[in-house]
């Protein structure tokens, strides 16, 4: 019989699976399968943790930090 | 159950996030597309690869007791 694999399938644009497949390199535990150029599927023990990973990279890379101090 | 589904939204980002299960490693083409079929017809399917043979859903139980009842019959 087939095989089944639980996880949380992420359906999002190229360039924000880019980076979570960046972010995955570091410890390569969040990615269990890529799956197409749009589908990625992950551990769901890892959800939050990408979630926040990736917020901040987003914040980071999309706005131009206005003034020079970081918070 | 709608809330299978979350999104995310991150600076006018669109991010799905789908809780459930991959099913793969069928071992034919007809097992392949009969277990679609069924996922199919039964509302639960997310997301599928033909090439890759292997699909998305977001329940699990009515396609495990299908699987089960199909073996039972050989």
């Amino acid at each position: 019989t087939p095989g089944t694999q639980y996880g949380v399938l992420i359906k999002c644009d190229a360039s924000i699976k880019a980076i979570i497949v960046r972010i995955d390199a570091d410890q390569n535990d969040i990615i269990v399968d890529d799956l197409d150029d749009e589908h990625l599927l992950i551990k769901e023990a890892k959800l939050a943790e990408l979630k926040q990973r990736l917020s901040e990279t987003l914040k980071a890379t999309l706005r131009e930090p206005e003034s020079s101090n970081s918070e | 159950v709608m809330d299978q589904i979350r999104l995310w939204e991150y600076e006018g980002e669109r991010i799905e996030a789908t809780h459930g299960h991959l099913m793969k490693d069928f071992s034919s083409e007809k097992e392949y597309l009969d277990v679609l079929h069924y996922a199919e017809s039964l509302g639960v399917l997310t997301w599928k690869s033909d090439q890759k043979r292997v699909f998305f859903v977001d329940r699990i139980e009515q396609i495990s007791a299908y699987l089960k009842s199909k073996k039972e019959k050989k």
